[in-house]
């Protein structure tokens, strides 16, 4: 994908290959559960059959970063375990995404201590932010739902850097 | 003798797949989130949201600071000023930092305006934004409630 990524302007062909390319993303997000805290049991049972992740393609929870596109980091984010996360975080092939699930993980929660780190965005870029302590099933499903809008917004073989992060409610684009 | 008998007719596969039979018929257990939402167990503590007077649209707020005292996390940040001849204060600012919110009650629990309460834990629990910045939600977001994308298709 690097020879082609970001490289064309709009035109008929990039756009549909464009398209179908995101929709194929968004389609099979393969999340890396990265369970921290009591988040990671409603992530559990988002994977279960009642709620059921896999209506939306992402059921795959790979132990494994090589073979995943989202993190999920559902629990208190210690400083010990910050350097750890940025790795696993790394490790994880192009295209990536990180929804950031809790309260804990997106500020730090109830723990403004020295020991755990104020929000997990101050390691790795945060695409999604879902509240809660800890969200629902269904907000994590919404949470991914917003992601899955996010995607298709973006540029993947298009001239389109990937959306910023620091829109106020909807995702804006950056003309590369 | 009676092993080999059981091997040769797969008793033992066919108790299993029977199993499987009777649970079979059942209706599907998964819940359709975004065409059904389940409905919340009557204790349940969503989003915080702002209270008006309902019919008149007045203030129910008395802006007395209870809530930010009460919050363990120091999230909220109000202030009004009072108008000269009038009792009641009038609420400028209401910023509510939802990031940290644990969603514990004590803010709302606090809260002593009657009948009306002023500040309730809503039943909104579908709380995604794309920023940090937007999880800061200001006083006209603390009456409406956040904007909620409806993915029923």
């Amino acid at each position: 994908m690097g020879l082609i990524d970001h490289q064309f302007t709009d035109n008929i062909i990039t756009t549909n290959v464009d398209t179908v390319l995101n929709w194929a993303r968004k389609s099979s997000l393969w999340p890396m559960g990265f369970g921290l805290a009591c988040c990671a049991i409603e992530m559990m049972a988002t994977g279960g059959p009642r709620f059921d992740i896999a209506r939306f393609g992402a059921e795959v929870f790979r132990a494994s970063p090589r073979q995943s596109d989202l993190m999920i980091v559902a629990g208190t984010v210690t400083k010990k375990m910050a350097p750890v996360l940025r790795r696993l975080y790394d490790q994880m092939p192009e295209p990536k995404w990180v929804i950031s699930m809790g309260s804990c993980a997106n500020a730090g929660g109830p723990f403004p201590t020295y020991s755990v780190l104020q929000g997990v965005d101050k390691v790795v870029p945060v695409d999604v932010y879902i509240s809660g302590c800890p969200p629902r099933p269904e907000a994590l499903l919404y949470g991914l739902m917003r992601l899955q809008d996010k995607i298709l917004k973006e540029g993947t073989v298009l001239r389109k850097e990937r959306v910023i992060k620091s829109g106020a409610s909807e995702p804006v684009l950056v003309e590369g | 003798m009676k092993a080999f008998l059981r091997k040769i007719f797969l008793v033992d596969l066919l108790k299993g797949l029977w199993v499987t039979m009777t649970y079979t018929p059942q209706p599907a257990f998964t819940f359709q989130y975004p065409a059904e939402r389940r409905p919340t167990s009557p204790r349940f503590r969503g989003v915080l949201r702002l209270q008006a007077e309902p019919g008149t649209g007045a203030q129910v707020c008395i802006v007395c600071d209870q809530c930010a005292k009460a919050c363990p996390d120091d999230l909220i940040t109000l202030g009004g000023h009072r108008e000269p001849g009038q009792k009641l204060k009038a609420l400028d600012y209401f910023d509510f930092n939802l990031s940290r919110c644990s969603f514990c009650g004590l803010c709302s629990e606090a809260c002593p305006t009657k009948p009306v309460k002023a500040l309730i834990m809503s039943e909104d629990y579908e709380l995604a934004s794309y920023a940090r910045e937007s999880q800061i939600l200001r006083v006209d977001q603390m009456y409406d409630g956040v904007a909620i994308e409806r993915y029923t298709h």
